[in-house]
């Protein structure tokens, strides 16, 4: 299967009072397997909100979304929260490491809740620590890490357990510049080795790195371009 | 996610919050010291005085009379009268159901031996007094029939008096005087008595005994006995003792007023009953500071879910379900209340220990009162930390991610 995400007219509407607010006005994309995709759009552009549906941390008010064929929209809570443990590795701005955790125990979180057993857990983890090159990092606990490196301990827990894709939300909000660039540089190294990747981002400079931009503006997709002409 | 990895982490969570976690098990701590101690205390006073009651003696039944409120122009007192010498040997006779009945008298006076002088309560009873008491002469002999028919001027010491005013030297034969008010008895020492120590009515190794004759007519003057004490001719026929002797002293008076016949069985129910609610008051005050333990989790529960918040909404990012939640901070409250329920244990049988060995109190720690401890600490644990688990299990991921 090549289509990972197919979104159609996804809509959300929050009630603000008596005020209804269009979040996502009708928005239609389909990611394929192997993308790198940045979602870029100011704040208020319904960025944040297509991050937590596509994120199945919400669902859309009308429209239909498939991961991996997968019908989101008839997922119950459990189903939905299988789907985010197994299909989707979350990258956040603010980390959001165990600060009391050591990197390794961070990184098998997620296969906590896919009930996988101590042994392989540790197993896959070091192995991912290794491949966001934080092997020797591996008992260090988020205070003692540098912000790169947290967030390398955050992108190694977001692909320990083979999602279908990751999804970044800012991820180098909080870097600077060369931290940024280097870690940038790990998910389009991730992306070449056959990872789907999500970036969400206001940064132009940030979404310049991807393949494709899809632009958002007042819930709508205003642009949705291949830097390489193949847009969807 | 399994119930053994839920266990580690909240094991982990509480470690990681050392002083917190302690601060908030204290209460748990203090109520499961408290009920183990005070219930440990209770148990060994309960079986102490049940053992009091024992020692009286076998298949006992206590004759007295009450003390009752005259009224109108009748005089108080018909009752006390009733109570003499003859009674006892009444009784005895008639009453088929009761072996022995001895009668008794008591009074208070200063004994005199050479330079020492000493307090003593003095016995006045017949020759039947140490087998219904099951308490008997050491070295000499206790009173005989004679005794009592001629009212010879001789006592038998208590253990601890003759300890006291002789030491190891051997009392029997001596001359001591026992002085009531300003009259003087010489008394000649036939026997001493074994160690009884402690029973329900007083120190029976601290008292003197006399001819019950003598005692009445030369040293209290009196017409009356305090008590007569009858020995049932068996366990079962005791209650059946009780009632005849009830009728008889009915006959006399004419009232069930005035008068209280005893059996032992009786005394121990009492004695038990007592010492069982008293114990239960206690246990619920421990009880209690136990509920107020569970509060102070459930606060501490509380105020983690909402610190925690972001940590929720990542978890739920990471694909944990609403039961995996539920199940992590009912868990962390278990473990705070479990841990807190064994530390209040130990602490518990530490002070009992305590209390037996400088308050020379008998302490009995029994294993259902501490599983009792155990399991309620657990249980409060478990209520506490239901709301809070449920609290953290529904929190919206969107906006718990959100948080600051």
């Amino acid at each position: 299967m090549n289509v990972m995400i197919e979104a159609t007219k996804l809509t959300k509407v929050y009630q603000m009072g008596d005020e209804q607010v269009h979040a996502l006005r009708g928005v239609s994309f389909a990611v394929q397997k192997k993308d790198f995709i940045a979602i870029m759009g100011p704040s208020g552009s319904g960025k944040s909100t297509m991050l937590h549906i596509i994120g199945c941390l919400d669902r859309p008010t009308a429209g239909e979304l498939f991961i991996e064929g997968l019908n989101v929209q008839e997922a119950g809570g459990n189903k939905l929260a299988e789907i985010r443990n197994q299909k989707i590795g979350f990258v956040f701005q603010n980390f959001n490491l165990m600060a009391k955790a050591t990197a390794v125990e961070n990184v098998e979180l997620p296969l906590i809740y896919a009930g996988i057993r101590k042994r392989e857990r540790r197993q896959r983890a070091l192995a991912a620590l290794e491949r966001v090159g934080l092997s020797d990092r591996i008992k260090h606990r988020p205070p003692e890490l540098s912000g790169g490196q947290r967030q390398r301990v955050a992108i190694a827990r977001a692909m320990v357990t083979e999602p279908a894709f990751i999804l970044a939300d800012e991820p180098t909000g909080a870097l600077d510049t060369t931290t940024s660039g280097q870690i940038l540089d790990l998910f389009a190294e991730l992306n070449d080795e056959g990872n789907t990747v999500i970036l969400i981002t206001h940064d132009p400079t940030v979404a310049q790195r991807t393949h494709r931009i899809i632009e958002l503006l007042d819930g709508r997709i205003t642009r949705d371009s291949s830097r390489n002409g193949v847009g969807a | 996610m399994n119930i053994l990895e839920t266990m580690r982490s909240a094991l982990w969570s509480l470690q990681s919050n050392k002083l917190r976690s302690f601060l908030s098990m204290l209460g748990i701590i203090i109520g499961v010291a408290a009920v183990v101690g005070i219930v440990s205390v209770g148990l060994g006073a309960q079986s102490s005085v049940l053992d009091m009651v024992s020692a009286l003696g076998s298949n006992l039944i206590m004759i007295s009379p009450a003390s009752t409120v005259a009224r109108g122009g009748s005089v108080s007192g018909d009752a006390v009268d009733l109570f003499t010498v003859d009674l006892a040997n009444h009784m005895q006779e008639t009453v088929h159901n009761m072996s022995l009945v001895v009668p008794q008298v008591q009074g208070s006076g200063l004994l005199i031996y050479e330079g020492a002088n000493l307090r003593a309560t003095l016995v006045g009873t017949t020759p039947s007094y140490p087998e219904v008491t099951n308490y008997h002469v050491q070295t000499g002999r206790f009173l005989h029939e004679l005794d009592v028919e001629n009212a010879t001027p001789v006592v038998i010491l208590g253990s601890r008096i003759a300890e006291n005013l002789f030491g190891q030297a051997n009392p029997i034969g001596r001359e001591l005087t026992y002085v009531v008010g300003d009259r003087r008895h010489s008394l000649t020492i036939i026997g001493v008595m074994e160690s009884k120590g402690q029973v329900l009515m007083g120190n029976y190794d601290s008292q003197v005994y006399v001819p019950i004759s003598y005692a009445m007519e030369r040293i209290l003057r009196t017409q009356t006995v305090s008590t007569l004490m009858a020995q049932a001719i068996s366990a079962e026929a005791a209650s059946t003792a009780v009632g005849d002797a009830e009728f008889l002293l009915y006959s006399r008076l004419g009232t069930t007023d005035g008068f209280n016949v005893t059996s032992q069985d009786e005394m121990l129910e009492t004695m038990g009953d007592v010492a069982f609610t008293l114990q239960l008051m206690l246990a619920a005050i421990g009880g209690i500071s136990l509920v107020v333990g569970g509060i102070g989790v459930m606060n501490i529960m509380l105020v983690s879910v909402s610190e925690r918040t972001r940590e929720i909404g990542t978890r739920k990012a990471l694909g944990a379900k609403r039961r995996d939640l539920l199940m992590q901070f009912i868990v962390e409250s278990l473990a705070l209340s479990t841990s807190g329920g064994a530390i209040g244990m130990i602490l518990g049988v530490l002070i009992a220990k305590a209390v037996s060995d400088f308050g020379g109190w008998a302490t009995s720690i029994e294993g259902p009162a501490l599983a009792i401890a155990f399991t309620f600490s657990a249980l409060v644990g478990l209520v506490a930390g239901v709301y809070p688990a449920m609290q953290a299990a529904k929190l919206d991921p969107v906006l718990a991610l959100s948080h600051e």
